[in-house]
C-alpha cells in the first residue's frame, strides 16, 4: 500500500547550482540550433520560444487557456479529494464495507484514464464535464487508498485512549484517527494533484477542445512549434507551481503533522 | 449468585468488585483462557498493586476494569454497577506512552483531550496548567511529546488522566519502560499525586519491589490463565521513602513473601 509519511517541504533559498544547470541546457540548445547541429524543421530555438511566449501573453490566449486548465484541475481535484477522503474514511473504519467493496475497487483502480475519454465524450460531449470525468475517476484512487490505509495504520492504542476518556465515536474519529492519518492522506492528496494536471491536459488534447492541452495540439496543427513549446512549458510550470503551492499550504496548516517527523526523537 | 452480592456497606467501601471473573480470547481457531476465576475487591482510596510475571493476564485484567474488554463470565462492578464500557471517572494510563500520546498535539492539548468541550475555556486552561504543575511539566506545555524524554512523556500521560479528576486511575505497568532513576522519582511523584488528589489507583507491575513500595495492598497474579494467588495488606509506614522504606526489615519480608507467592525464580510456566 502506498502509505508513506508526508515529508514535502518548501525552501525559499534559490538553488543556484540547479538554475545554472538549467541555463546551460538552454544555452546548449540555443547554440546547437544556431550552429546547425540540430537541424529539424520544426524544432524552435529557446529564443524563438521566448518570443512566442511574449506574443501569446500579449494576445491573451495564454491566460485564457491557462485559466481554463486551472479551473478543470481544481474542480476535478477538489471532487476527487472530497470523494476520496469520504469513501476512504468509510472504508478505513468499517471492515464490513471493505469486504464488500475492495474487490470492485481493485478492478476499477488500474483502468487507464485514457479509456474514459470516449465514454465521457459520448456522455457529455465537448464540455468541462468530459474533462472532469477523465480527471476525477483516476485521481480519486490515491486519495481513497491512502486515506483508508492511513486510518487502518493508526495504532489501536490511540482508539483506546479515546475510549478511556469516554469520547464519542465521532469525536474519536475526528480528534484522534483523522489527525493521526493526516500525513498519509496528504500523500494521496499530492499524488492526486499531479495526476489531475496530467489528466486535464490529456482530456483537452483528445476530448474537450479548450485549455492548454488543446492549445498544444492546435499549435502543432498550425505548424507553429514555437507557440506549441510555449504551451508545453507552461503545462510543466503549472504542475510545478501547483505542487509547491500545496506543499506550502500543508506546512502552514498542519505544522505539527509535518513537524512530527522532522525533529529527531530523543 | 450465593455469596456473590455485595451489600450496601461494601459498595461504599469498594470501588471495584470482581466475582469469579474469567475471560477467554479467540486464539488460533479456538479459545484461550486468559483469566480464571478472579475475585477481588478494591477499596476506595487505596493504591492496589497487582504483581505477576508476564503472560499472566495482568494487562487484560486492567482492560476489564477499564471497560475496554468485556469478561466472558463472572461479574465486574464499579460502585455496584455492572461494567459495560469505559466507566465514568476511570482512566487507564497505558504502558506505551509513545503510542498513547497524540504526537501532533502539544503537551497542553494532549492533557486537554479528556476535558476539552466539556468545561469552559478558562477552566480548561487552569485545570490543564494545574495538573501539569502537579507532575512538574508546567514549563513544557507548548512542547510536542517527541521533544520530551520517556519519563516526561509518561508524566504527560498521567497529567492527561488526572485532568479529568478521575476517581480511579488504572495504571498498566506505567514505569516499566523507564530507567531505574526515572522510575524511582515517578514512583514518589505518584504517591504525592495520590496524596493530593485522593483518587484510588490500581497499579499493575511485574516489579515486586515496586509493588511493595507503592502498594497499600498487593495482589499476586500467576499462571496461565491468570489467577489471584494471594493478597497482602502492606503495613509499611507512610510516607514511603526510597531509601528508608526499602531498608526496613518489613519491606524485605513483604518482598520475600511476594516472591514466594509468585514461586521465586525457579518456577517457569
Amino acid at each position: 500500500m502506498a502509505v508513506r509519511q508526508f515529508s514535502g517541504r518548501l525552501s525559499w533559498r534559490p538553488n543556484i547550482a540547479g538554475l545554472v544547470t538549467m541555463a546551460i541546457c538552454g544555452l546548449v540548445w540555443e547554440m546547437a540550433i544556431q550552429v546547425g547541429v540540430f537541424d529539424y524543421q520544426y524544432l524552435p530555438a529557446p529564443s524563438a520560444i521566448i518570443r512566442g511566449a511574449g506574443e501569446l501573453a500579449a494576445s491573451g490566449e495564454l491566460i485564457t487557456a491557462t485559466l481554463h486548465t486551472l479551473e478543470s484541475v481544481f474542480l476535478g481535484w477538489a471532487i476527487a479529494v472530497a470523494a476520496g477522503v469520504s469513501f476512504g474514511l468509510l472504508l478505513g473504519s468499517s471492515p464490513l464495507l471493505r469486504r464488500y467493496s475492495l474487490a470492485t475497487i481493485e478492478v476499477l483502480r488500474p483502468m487507464p484514464a485514457i479509456a474514459f475519454v470516449p465514454v465521457a465524450l459520448l456522455l457529455f460531449g465537448f464540455s468541462i464535464q468530459t474533462e472532469l470525468m477523465v480527471i476525477v475517476l483516476p485521481s480519486l484512487w490515491p486519495v481513497l487508498i491512502n486515506t483508508m490505509g492511513g486510518l487502518m495504520g493508526v495504532h489501536a492504542r490511540l482508539g483506546e485512549v479515546g475510549r478511556t476518556f469516554r469520547l464519542s465515536r465521532a469525536a474519536i474519529l475526528y480528534k484522534v484517527f483523522l489527525p493521526a492519518a493526516t500525513p498519509a492522506i496528504m500523500v494521496g492528496v499530492r499524488i492526486s494533484l499531479t495526476l489531475a494536471v496530467v489528466l486535464a491536459v490529456l482530456a483537452e488534447m483528445v476530448g474537450n477542445p479548450e485549455g492548454l492541452g488543446y492549445a498544444v495540439v492546435s499549435q502543432q496543427q498550425a505548424l507553429r512549434p514555437d507557440l506549441m513549446f510555449v504551451y508545453v512549458m507552461v503545462i510543466g510550470l503549472l504542475g510545478l507551481a501547483l505542487n509547491a503551492l500545496l506543499v506550502g499550504v500543508v506546512s502552514v496548516s498542519f505544522p505539527a503533522a509535518s513537524a512530527e517527523f522532522k525533529g529527531p526523537r530523543w | 449468585m450465593a455469596g456473590g452480592e455485595t451489600t450496601g456497606q461494601q459498595q461504599r467501601d469498594f470501588v471495584f468488585s470482581c466475582r469469579s471473573v474469567s475471560l477467554k480470547l479467540p486464539y488460533q481457531g479456538g479459545n484461550r483462557w486468559i483469566l480464571a476465576d478472579i475475585s477481588l475487591d478494591i477499596r476506595r482510596g487505596e493504591l492496589f498493586t497487582i504483581v505477576g510475571p508476564s503472560g499472566t493476564g495482568k494487562t487484560t485484567l486492567i482492560r476489564v476494569l477499564g471497560g475496554l474488554t468485556p469478561c466472558s463470565s463472572g461479574s465486574v462492578r464499579i460502585n455496584g454497577q455492572e461494567i459495560t464500557g469505559p466507566p465514568e471517572g476511570v482512566v487507564i494510563v497505558f504502558q506505551d506512552y509513545s503510542h498513547a500520546l497524540l504526537q501532533w498535539r502539544t503537551v497542553f492539548l494532549n492533557v486537554a483531550l479528556g476535558i476539552e468541550g466539556r468545561v469552559a475555556a478558562s477552566e480548561l486552561r487552569s485545570q490543564v496548567l494545574g495538573v501539569l504543575r502537579l507532575v512538574g511539566l508546567e514549563k513544557n506545555a507548548d512542547d510536542y511529546p517527541w521533544q520530551l524524554s520517556g519519563g516526561m512523556q509518561q508524566r504527560v500521560q498521567i497529567a492527561r488522566a488526572l485532568a479529568v479528576k478521575p476517581a480511579v486511575l488504572l495504571m498498566d505497568e506505567p514505569f516499566a519502560a523507564l530507567d531505574a532513576m526515572t522510575k524511582a522519582s515517578l514512583q514518589d511523584e505518584l504517591l504525592r499525586v495520590k496524596q493530593e488528589t485522593g483518587c484510588s489507583i490500581v497499579f499493575i507491575t511485574h516489579d515486586i519491589e515496586e509493588a511493595v513500595y507503592l502498594g497499600d495492598r498487593i495482589a499476586v497474579i500467576n499462571g496461565t490463565p491468570g489467577r489471584i494467588e494471594r493478597t497482602f495488606d502492606v503495613t509499611l509506614p507512610k510516607p514511603r521513602d526510597q531509601i528508608i522504606t526499602r531498608q526496613l526489615t518489613e519491606f524485605l519480608k513483604f518482598r520475600y513473601a511476594v516472591h514466594q507467592a509468585i514461586g521465586g525464580m525457579t518456577r517457569w510456566p
